[in-house]
Formats: C-alpha cells, sequence, structure tokens
C-alpha cells in the first residue's frame, strides 16, 4: 500500500474519532461528558475491530470499545444488519463498565457493504435505579438502573420522531430530556463518523479504506510490541489494595502478575480478593480499559494512538468471581476504585520492569462528594469529582492535586457554586503542605477543601479510597499522605469513612481532605536546592 | 504616510500606505532586541519616523513575557483561605497518559501569594468585611520586603461588588508608594476565580515588560521627530493606542495571529468575501481562524502557555505544520510531517545554514512548487541540491523516489491541516463548504488549493502579497475596546429593562474609555451575552443584532437564545418550559481606520519572473506547469498546474483548478468543471 494514502488515511481516522468526539461533548447536557470528558468515541472496521479512538477524552474507555460491540454481534449478526440499524447496550456483564456508560454503534454502509462502525460511548447523569445522585446501597446491578442489553435497533423504526426505544428509556429516568439529548449526541456524533468514513471511501476505495484499518491495527500492534520486546523477559508482581468495601473493614487486595515473553505481554490478576457484595466491584470490560491505560502510558505515553492492535499484543485475564472480574449480578456502580487499584498493580508490575520508567504510586482514587438538601420539594443536588498528588519518579517530583491517571474532571469554581448553592459555603480550598510521600523526589501534594453547611437537612454521600492505605513510596521513598473527612460539629471532629453517608446540621463543617503520591528514592539524598525551595514555598 | 510593522518569530514585516499605494519591507527579525527589528524595518524601507502620521504595531513581546517566565516580580493578593487557586488551576491536566507530567510553572509562586481577611458573596454582600487592622501590618511588611514591582489582586465575588479590592488596592497604594497594583475588575468583570486570577496575574506580569518595551519605542520615536499616532495590536483583533494598552497589558497577549486574521478579513472583504476560513502558514506552525459574516469567532478559553486569559481573543487554531516542519518516520514505519519544527535556525537544509532533516520547504523545493530562485523578500537564495539530499535516506527507507517522498509528506502536512479546519468547524457547528479559503503567511498559498480540494471548499481567495497580510493587518484593524460583566439575570418580566440597562452601562463605560483615547466618533457595537437554562453548569454564547442590544424585549432575547442554542443542541430540541438566564455580558466598542487601500497596489517593486514552464511534482506523478508573476494572471480563469509567484509568497494551483485575478486584486482560485 502507497504510505501517503496509509499515513493520511490513519491521520483522517484518527481525525474523525476526535472530531466525533468534539460533536459528542460540545452538545452534552451531562457536565461529566463536557466537562469531564468521560465518553469516547470511535470507528471500527467491519468486523468491529477498533481502528481509532478519539484521544482527548477519559482514558478509562480505552480498549474496551470492542469489547461490547462482540457481545452485541455475537446476538446480532453484521450480516443482516440493515442501512439505519445500530447496536445499544450498558450491560456490565456484556462489556459496558455501569449502566450509566451507555455504548452505541453505528454501521457505515458504503455501495451497499459494511465498510466500518461509528462509536460513540457517554456516561449519562441518570440511567434510573434506587435513588439519584449517588446510591451506595444496591446489592445487585439491577438496583444500579435501566439495564440495556446487547441489543439491535434501528434509527428511522425505534429512535427518531419520539419512536418506542427512545419513549421507552425515558420512561425508566428521571431526567429524560438529559439522557435522551444526550444519547441524541451520540448518533450525532456517529453520523460524523460516518461522514468521514464515506468521504475517504469516495476518494480511495474501499478496498484502500479497509486495507488502510487493517494496516493501522497492524502498526498499533508493532509499536506496542516493539516497546514490549524492549522490556527484558521475566515475571514481575505489583499489589496494592483499597481501604475496604463500605460495609467492612476488611482491605481488598488487588494482585497484578505482569508477564513479559518476547513481544507478549501477559497481565493476570490471579490472588486478587475475591468480588465484594458492595458497588465496588469493576467488571472485566473496566480492568481491561485500566490495564491497557496503564501500559500505554508506561510504554508510549501519547504518541501510539491504541486500537485493536494493543489488545492485540497483551492478555489480560483475571479470575471469575474475583473484584476485577465479578460474576453478576454483583453491582459495579463505584468501579473506578478497584480500577485504580489494578492500574496500581501494574503499575508497580511494570516499575520493576522498566526502572527508567517507575513511578511510584499516586493517590489515584476517584472521590465523589456529594451534598444533597430537598428544598421546596426539590432535590438540590452538588456533586464533584476531587485531585490528588501524583508519584514521583527517577526523573522528578510528582504533580500535585490533579485529576486521577484515568479520568480528567476538573473542579468547580468556588464562584460557580457561590452562585449556584444556598446551603452551604467553601471557606477554603488549598494545597496540603507535607500530604507528598518523602523521597529523593518527593510525591505529589493532595488539597484540602472545607463546605460550611448552612442548612439543616443538608445530606452528605462521599464514596473515595485510601483513607487507610497510602500510596506506597518507591525505591525507598515514602508514602504519600492518607485522604481524609472530617466533619467539625460543636467542637467535635467526627471521623467520616471513605465510602459513607452522613446527615448534616447547619453549622458543620467538612474538611475533605485527598492525599499525596508516594515519594521516589532515598529523602537523605534530596536536593539540597529542592528542600530549600520546598520550604520557601511552603510545600512542607 | 501610515505604516504598519508586525514582527514575527522569524521576520519583520512592514507595509506603508501613502499617496503611492503600499509598499513592503521584510527584514530577520531580532528576538533578542525585538525594538531594534521596529526600526531596522524602518530604515530598509527608508522611513524617517517624522514622515509618519500613524505607526500600528504588532509584537510578540508581551506572549514571550510570559513563555520566558521574565515578567514583574509579583505579589499576588488572595482572599483567606484561597492562595493556591494559581497552583490548583482547574485540577485536569494537559497530556492524559504522561506518567511524569508536571504542570508548569504557575506564575506567581506560591511564597509570592497572599490571604487577605475578607469574603464576598455572590450577590455583592460582604460575608466578612475587608480587615487589615490586624493582618495588614504582617501583610506590608512582607510586601515591602519581598521587593516586589507589581502586586495584583483577586478577591471572591469582586465581579458582583468591587469594594473590597478597591479598599485594598487604595491601601496598598497608600503603604507602598511605586507599587504597581493591578485589581482583578479592572482586567476581567467575569466570574470563575481561577481564571480571573490567571488573566489578573499574567495582565500585571507582562505589563512593565509591555510598558519599558513601548517606552524604549517612544522615546526613539521622538528623537526621529514622530508626532504621529502610535498603536498596538490586541487580541481580539483591534488595535488601541500605545499609551492604553500598558493599562490592560493583557490583551496584548497572543496578538501577532490576530493581525493576519484582521487582514485577510478586510483585503477577502474587499472581493465581497465574509465567510471565510484563514489559514496562515509561517515557519513553524499554521493557524486556523473560522470568520462569520467578517467577524472572527472570539474564544473565551484562550490559553498562554496553558494559563487561561479571561478575555476575549480571536479563536485560532495553531498545529504544527510550516515551512519549517520536520518531515521523519516514527518507530512503525508511518511517514509523518511536523509537529516540530527546524525553526529559523537552522531551518530548511534549503537555507544552506547546516539544516540536515528534511522540512517541508525543502519538499516543496524539491516537487518545484518553490523555484529555486524564487525572489522572496527577506531574500536567501535556495539550495536546492541540499534540500535534495536531506531525503535520499528516508526516501531509501521507504523504497521512493526523491520526489515522491517530498510530494507525500506535502500532501500529509495538507491533512494535517484538513483535521485541524474539520475540528475547528465542527467545534463551532460549521459546514467547511459554507466558507472560503484564505490562505496567507509565506506557505499558505501553496497548500491551500489542496487543502480545499479535501474539504469540498469551492473557492480559495489567495491576497496579493500574502507574506505580509500581518502587517496590512495592523493598519486595517479597527481601534477596538472590550468589556465584560458576570451579573445573572433571568428572563422574567423585568429582564429586558435589566438587560438594557446593563448594556447601556457598559457601553458608557467604553465610551468613556475611547473619549480618553480621543478615538473616533465612528463607533459600533457588538453585543453577545453567555445564556443558560436555569440550573445548566454552562453558558453558550447568544449574539445580539444591534437592534435587540438597543431595546431588549423578552421574545427577542428568548428567540436569540433559542437560536444560538439551537445551533448546538440540533438534535435535542430547545426546552421550551424551562427559564433561561444570563450569566455574562461582553460589549464591544470598535472605531474603523479610514478606508484603507487593497494590498495590491504595492507601488515601486519592479518584479520579474522569466514566464516558462517548469517540471512540479505533484499528487504523485510529474507535470509541466506554467511557472509566471502572480500579476500576470488576469481576469480571464487560467488552470493549473501554475506557479504563481510575487514578492512575498508562491501560490500553487494544481491540475483541476483555475485561477484569475479579481478588481481587488486577490488571486481566485475555483475548481474546474469536470
Amino acid at each position: 500500500m502507497n504510505p501517503v494514502d496509509q499515513a493520511v488515511i490513519s491521520q483522517g481516522l484518527l481525525s474523525a474519532a476526535r472530531e466525533m468526539g468534539i460533536a459528542l461533548y460540545r452538545s452534552a447536557y451531562s457536565s461529566v461528558v463536557r466537562d469531564g470528558k468521560d465518553a469516547s468515541t470511535g470507528i471500527l472496521d467491519a468486523e468491529g475491530n477498533a481502528v481509532a479512538q478519539s484521544d482527548e477524552l477519559i482514558p478509562m474507555l480505552v480498549g474496551s470499545l470492542s469489547i461490547t460491540f462482540r457481545s452485541c454481534a455475537a446476538r446480532y449478526p453484521i450480516a443482516k444488519l440493515k442501512e439505519g440499524d445500530f447496536y445499544i447496550c450498558n450491560h456490565p456483564y456484556h462489556g459496558a463498565h455501569h449502566l450509566q456508560d451507555i455504548l452505541i454503534f453505528v454501521p457505515i454502509f458504503f455501495e451497499g457493504q459494511v465498510v466500518a462502525f461509528s462509536a460513540a460511548v457517554a456516561h449519562h447523569l441518570d440511567i434510573g435505579g434506587g435513588a439519584p445522585g449517588l446510591n451506595s446501597s444496591s446489592t445487585d446491578y439491577f438496583q444500579e438502573g435501566l439495564v440495556i442489553p446487547p441489543s439491535r435497533y434501528n434509527l428511522d423504526a425505534d429512535w427518531n420522531d419520539d419512536g418506542p426505544l427512545r419513549h421507552f428509556i425515558g420512561s425508566n429516568i428521571r431526567v429524560p430530556e438529559a439522557t435522551l439529548g444526550d444519547i441524541d449526541s451520540q448518533f450525532a456524533a456517529c453520523a460524523v463518523g460516518a461522514a468521514r468514513v464515506h468521504e475517504m471511501c469516495r476518494k480511495y476505495g474501499t478496498a484502500t479504506v479497509t486495507q488502510a484499518m487493517a494496516e493501522m491495527i497492524a502498526y498499533v500492534e508493532r509499536r506496542v510490541r516493539a516497546s514490549i520486546a524492549a522490556i527484558p523477559d521475566g515475571v514481575y508482581v505489583g499489589e496494592d489494595a483499597l481501604d475496604d468495601d463500605g460495609l467492612s473493614e476488611t482491605p481488598l487486595v488487588v494482585k497484578a502478575t505482569v508477564t513479559v515473553k518476547g513481544d507478549n505481554l501477559t497481565v493476570d490478576f490471579a490472588g486478587t480478593c475475591p468480588q465484594v457484595r458492595s458497588h465496588m466491584n469493576a467488571p472485566f470490560a473496566s480492568t481491561i480499559s485500566a490495564t491497557l491505560a496503564c501500559i500505554k502510558s508506561v510504554l508510549s505515553g501519547e504518541d501510539v494512538p491504541f486500537n485493536e492492535g494493543a489488545s492485540r499484543a497483551v492478555t489480560v485475564l483475571a479470575p471469575k468471581g474475583c473484584l476485577l472480574n465479578p460474576l453478576p449480578p454483583a453491582p459495579v456502580r463505584a468501579r473506578m476504585e478497584a480500577s485504580y487499584r489494578a492500574y496500581d498493580a501494574v503499575l508497580k508490575a511494570l516499575g520493576q520492569a522498566m526502572p527508567d520508567r517507575a513511578v511510584a504510586c499516586g493517590y489515584d482514587t476517584t472521590t465523589g462528594f456529594c451534598l444533597s438538601y430537598l428544598q421546596d420539594g426539590r432535590y438540590r443536588v452538588f456533586l464533584e469529582l476531587r485531585d490528588g498528588g501524583y508519584g514521583a519518579s527517577a526523573i522528578g517530583d510528582g504533580c500535585d492535586a490533579v485529576a486521577g491517571p484515568l479520568s480528567n474532571c476538573t473542579n468547580t469554581p468556588i464562584e460557580q457554586i457561590d452562585a449556584d448553592y444556598d446551603f452551604f459555603r467553601i471557606e477554603h480550598y488549598k494545597l496540603r503542605p507535607g500530604s507528598g510521600g518523602a523521597g529523593a523526589h518527593r510525591g505529589g501534594l493532595g488539597s484540602s477543601r472545607s463546605y460550611r453547611i448552612l442548612a439543616d437537612g443538608v445530606r452528605l454521600a462521599i464514596y473515595a479510597d485510601r483513607f487507610r492505605i497510602a500510596a506506597g513510596g518507591l525505591a525507598g521513598g515514602g508514602a504519600g499522605a492518607l485522604g481524609h473527612c472530617h466533619v467539625h460539629r460543636d467542637g467535635e471532629v467526627i471521623e467520616v469513612r471513605s465510602k459513607a453517608d452522613v446527615a448534616l446540621r447547619k453549622g458543620d463543617l467538612i474538611v475533605l481532605a485527598s492525599g499525596g503520591g508516594g515519594g521516589h528514592g532515598n529523602p537523605a539524598l534530596r536536593d539540597a536546592s529542592a528542600i530549600s525551595a520546598d520550604a520557601a514555598q511552603g510545600y512542607v | 504616510m501610515k505604516v504598519g510593522v508586525e514582527i514575527g518569530g522569524t521576520f519583520t514585516d512592514l507595509v506603508r500606505i501613502d499617496a503611492n499605494g503600499l509598499t513592503i519591507a521584510k527584514v530577520p527579525s531580532t528576538p533578542s532586541q525585538p525594538d531594534a527589528g521596529v526600526f531596522h524595518a524602518l530604515e530598509v524601507a527608508g522611513i524617517a519616523p517624522a514622515d509618519m502620521v500613524e505607526l500600528a504595531h504588532g509584537s510578540t513581546v508581551a506572549t514571550n513575557a510570559v513563555l520566558e517566565r521574565k515578567g514583574a516580580r509579583l505579589a499576588l493578593l488572595l482572599t483567606e483561605g484561597f492562595r493556591d487557586l494559581l497552583e490548583l488551576r482547574r485540577q485536569d491536566r494537559e497530556q492524559l497518559f504522561d506518567i511524569f507530567y508536571r504542570k508548569p510553572a504557575a506564575l506567581v509562586p506560591r511564597r509570592d501569594t497572599f490571604e487577605v481577611p475578607e469574603r464576598m458573596l455572590a450577590n455583592g454582600t460582604a460575608d466578612r468585611a475587608l480587615d487589615l487592622e490586624e493582618a495588614g501590618p504582617m501583610l506590608e511588611r512582607a510586601l515591602r520586603e519581598g521587593g516586589y514591582g507589581a502586586a495584583a489582586i483577586c478577591l471572591l465575588n469582586s465581579f458582583a461588588n468591587p469594594a473590597h479590592e478597591r479598599d485594598l488596592a487604595d491601601w496598598l497604594r497608600a503603604r507602598i508608594p511605586g507599587l504597581r497594583v493591578t485589581c482583578s475588575v479592572d482586567v476581567t468583570r467575569e466570574f470563575r476565580e481561577y481564571e480571573r486570577a490567571s488573566t489578573t496575574s499574567l495582565s500585571a506580569y507582562v505589563q512593565p515588560v509591555l510598558d519599558a518595551y513601548l517606552t524604549r519605542i517612544e522615546a526613539r520615536l521622538a528623537e526621529g521627530g514622530f508626532t504621529g499616532t502610535f498603536s498596538m495590536m490586541q487580541s481580539n483583533g483591534g488595535r488601541v493606542p500605545a499609551s492604553a494598552i500598558r493599562l490592560n497589558a493583557g490583551s496584548a497577549l497572543l496578538s501577532g495571529p490576530a493581525a493576519g486574521v484582521t487582514g485577510a478579513i478586510r483585503q477577502a472583504g474587499l472581493s465581497g468575501y465574509t465567510d471565510i476560513v484563514t489559514l496562515d502558514i509561517g515557519g513553524t506552525s499554521a493557524d486556523v481562524c473560522l470568520v462569520q459574516n467578517g467577524k472572527p469567532e472570539l474564544t473565551r478559553e484562550a490559553k498562554v502557555d496553558t494559563l487561561p486569559v479571561l478575555m476575549p481573543m480571536v479563536d485560532i487554531t495553531t498545529i504544527g505544520a510550516g515551512g519549517g516542519s520536520i518531515i521523519w518516520v516514527d518507530e512503525g514505519g508511518l511517514l509523518r510531517a511536523g509537529p516540530r519544527s527546524a525553526g529559523a535556525d537552522p531551518g530548511p537544509a534549503a537555507y544552506g545554514r547546516g539544516g540536515t532533516v528534511p522540512t517541508l520547504t525543502d519538499a516543496h523545493l524539491v516537487c518545484g512548487r518553490i523555484q529555486p530562485d524564487a525572489k522572496l523578500a527577506g531574500a536567501m537564495p535556495l539550495d536546492a541540491v541540499a534540500a535534495r539530499a536531506v531525503f535520499v535516506p528516508l526516501a531509501a527507507q521507504l523504497g521512493l523516489s526523491v520526489e515522491e517522498l517530498a510530494d507525500s509528506a506535502v500532501r500529509i502536512a495538507s491533512a494535517n491541516i484538513v483535521s485541524a479546519i474539520r475540528l475547528v468547524s465542527t467545534r463551532r457547528g460549521r459546514d467547511p463548504r459554507d466558507y472560503a479559503l484564505v490562505p496567507f503567511g509565506g506557505a499558505g498559498p501553496l497548500h491551500a488549493a489542496a487543502v480545499a480540494d479535501a474539504l469540498a471548499m469551492e473557492t480559495v481567495v489567495v491576497p496579493p502579497n500574502a507574506g505580509v497580510l500581518s502587517a496590512y493587518g495592523l493598519l486595517a484593524a479597527d481601534h477596538s475596546l472590550y468589556d465584560s460583566l458576570t451579573r445573572r439575570t433571568r428572563l422574567d418580566e423585568a429582564a429586558p429593562e435589566a438587560v438594557r440597562a446593563t448594556i447601556m452601562e457598559m457601553r458608557q463605560g467604553l465610551a468613556t474609555r475611547a473619549d480618553g483615547m480621543g478615538l473616533g466618533a465612528d463607533r459600533h457595537w457588538d453585543v453577545t451575552l453567555e445564556m443558560r437554562f436555569v440550573g445548566q453548569a454552562f453558558e453558550i454564547t447568544v449574539p445580539l443584532d444591534d437592534a435587540l442590544a438597543e431595546a431588549p424585549t423578552g421574545e427577542g432575547l428568548r428567540l436569540a437564545f433559542e437560536a444560538a442554542y439551537g445551533r448546538i443542541y440540533r438534535h435535542g430540541g430547545v426546552m421550551r418550559d424551562r427559564m433561561a438566564e444570563i450569566v455574562s455580558y461582553r460589549v464591544g466598542l470598535h472605531v474603523p481606520p479610514e478606508a484603507v487601500p487593497s494590498l495590491a497596489g504595492i507601488g515601486g517593486h519592479g518584479f520579474a519572473v522569466p514566464e516558462v514552464m517548469v517540471e512540479v511534482f505533484d499528487e504523485g506523478r510529474r507535470q509541466q506547469a506554467m511557472r509566471m508573476a502572480r500579476s500576470s494572471v488576469g481576469a480571464t480563469p487560467r488552470p493549473g498546474p501554475l506557479v504563481l509567484e510575487d514578492v512575498t509568497a508562491t501560490t500553487f494551483v494544481p491540475v483541476g483548478w483555475l485561477a484569475a485575478s479579481d478588481p481587488a486584486g486577490n488571486l481566485i482560485l475555483r475548481k474546474a468543471a469536470p
């Protein structure tokens, strides 16, 4: 194949995936999609192998599009698809991460043949289920919302003009206009992908485009395998743990065994604790995404656009019934915490294999913080996701107070909160000096933010982690500080667990602190100028 | 005589307008002494300061002060509890998969941030009064001992009530004479404390650098007997007097690319094109901007070195595809063009300054789109042999001829530009087919037809002397002032009067400023509102037409909002029963310059191009192209392939395209009928 056609089609497909992402998030009703970029878009080949995925959206959805696709195609074969048909699914036991993530695949027909699929997944604000906002009490996934199994529908017959599927989904959720509007945006994104593939087929011919897609997958596989081959053969083990499942006090161990042999890499999560009763389980698709995101970060960084080729070079295994591959009907809503520990366990294992790329673990936690208040018969809900410190490396200190590596959510401006909410007020928001793990390079700092409650009857719901088990240091570095959530009430301090619901009173002050990242290297070897700079800036 | 001088990374360009029409000059930039470049350009053009009635200037001096962190020694004063705003930023990161990720250094280090006891609320009432009784003496000591040259103040909700910022500023000025104090409300009155603090500190940070720079220029101008007006380009695409830009130095950030967009708008406008996509390809990058109805899109999310600037800025997307972009093969065997650049030094191999890696300029030379003896202004001789030689190893690796490889690289660069334009249009909800492409910069007209072809854009408007369009833009630009204000207004019965009053208040403020600058009476306004449904977490930009801005009605505001909403939410529909609200207002005041002639009217440049057939390698095959002076193309369309040269740029017209000159001196390229 002509190298320039290859390069131009490859860049064109990547650009199409990005453009689809823009079409999706620029018109999203959900702030999680709009600002948090909790979504993904991509182009799959005619068999459903991911070819190009937007690289501007969050890492957590890397590499899992094809898994859901296969569940759909297994039940409703590609050969029987007609123009206007689409696949839809949010089933966590058929490749989705949790019910909030609805995946849509639209076949792209050219001259009567399916030449590719466009795919769009978005995290939806509300998918029905037991409670609005955060509901930590589910004991199975049925309580977590409306389940859309792997299905095939038709846009004209079932969706457009208030079609029956649209009506059905709208009737099962609390804020239908937002959720349905965001699904519409997913279709719009898919239409953008189809338009771009059509243009390429017209210009280069279907055969060339198909060949270019196959070569794009082979290209990524080549690059990933080349970087795996550079790792010494061996077996590397990493382990980390979650504080608990929110119901008991038992730490939840996550263990990754990375085996490198030639240009093959296998990650096996055998030794990980069994699945739990609460929603802290991570379905297998989440485990795969977290693993691939870690491998991409450590091996290749931004430059290699992951697709099916990466999945061919990397095998991910997790025993059925463990925290990272639970059996139905285990609930999975808060799957991010376990996914982060999977990320950390792989990070630790890869760090042994590639010492020059080794990074200590960061705080690496999704801190979901939710205040709700029933006012004039209407629920006011404030939800935000917090930051944490990154781990240090041989190269430098960890980054201070930043969104976790699998996500990229922004904080909420104080002035926006002041204008929108009258039942609480932020009193401080600052770095936590000294919270980074000590080391020749120190871990990144966490932050502290306080919320003064201005009315009786406000409810706090939180899910977080690393309140009891810190981000460990590396190569002699110290652990990062733990996170914590304290309620100051009448001169007393009430300690809140990392997964909890608390009824609040007027005058309460909640102080929510995120923790730091692990340090790297012996603290005694820290550069004198770095020590004095830390002191001068008040970082320690 | 009126003169525009634009300092770019590689060249400093000059355009002069006088009774004889236009003349131009191009000299190498002097990055270590940018102001010297201004006078060097004047000297080369034979212009004495005393002869100018007007000097318009564009410079990267403010941007560079930020990039190099060479601004004021600055203290930042914030509401107690929030000293770390600049470090915490918005918590997200710029690179998603970088395990060694670090934030760029904060403009004001943590030890230079100070907390002030006070707390203003969103409704403008003080929850806690500004109290300097106890904290004042310590603050004063710290500021004195810190040796600060400037202080920036950004207090929570100051846009709702600036009293605390004003009182604090007065207190500082009284105690520490000579300290330059900047209040956030004097820079921007929009909400979002991090972005406002960032903008305020950027403005205060570059202010002394810009002031010193302009003072040096003014002194030298005065020595030369200059008594005209001296204005400077802003990032919003308009100018202000140099004396005024010092008061809001942040508006000079990222002003470089804005001048080109303004020039493109004016020059294309002479031919009646008002919906355009501008494409500026220079030495290191390609800048793309979408222009609707003669107005550039303005962004509220502009950033300098990832630091947000909460000011209206021409929304320019930059990608790494310029003449110096390096052509390489990545680890997976894929051919790439950019984003890394050989820069100005050593630059392309063809420049003969020791460049050893192939660049886009080398590729154009190998393919014959640039002829080795092309007499480009700033005239450096081109070394075709060196350009060929640097492609040989890569060509061998890929099994291609040198021409095939060079042509492939050009096509890949064009494809990257196509992607950028698609992303910009999608982000704005626009279709590139509805626009004309206006290329400029030294290399824009080389790629334009291929780019337009891929985007199914029917028309390319190549401005004359496209290499100096930015300097022309300086003279063609309006004088512009903007004000913005966060003031929530629900669209209820009282809204029309409240909106009218707010717009009038902002207009009067701008008019007073314009009077103070001595700007003319031909004043035009533009008003946009940031609106949303109550309860939504984000706003959309709603432009108001003049009639609605003069006399707002409830229905008019609602319809304007719904129209803007519908462009974004094409599928979800408008929620008719939900209350909408205004979050922020933005008002612009524009004073146009006297009529500026077309950039085509260049006098005094004898420019001879041999009219011969030359060999060009394009789209994978060898072709015979006519090489001629651009000025030789008349009103009758000529078919490509053509290599058309003027003194600042070469235009390539590929097979299947027709080129014709129009009365405004623009070269119009159209796809030939199949």
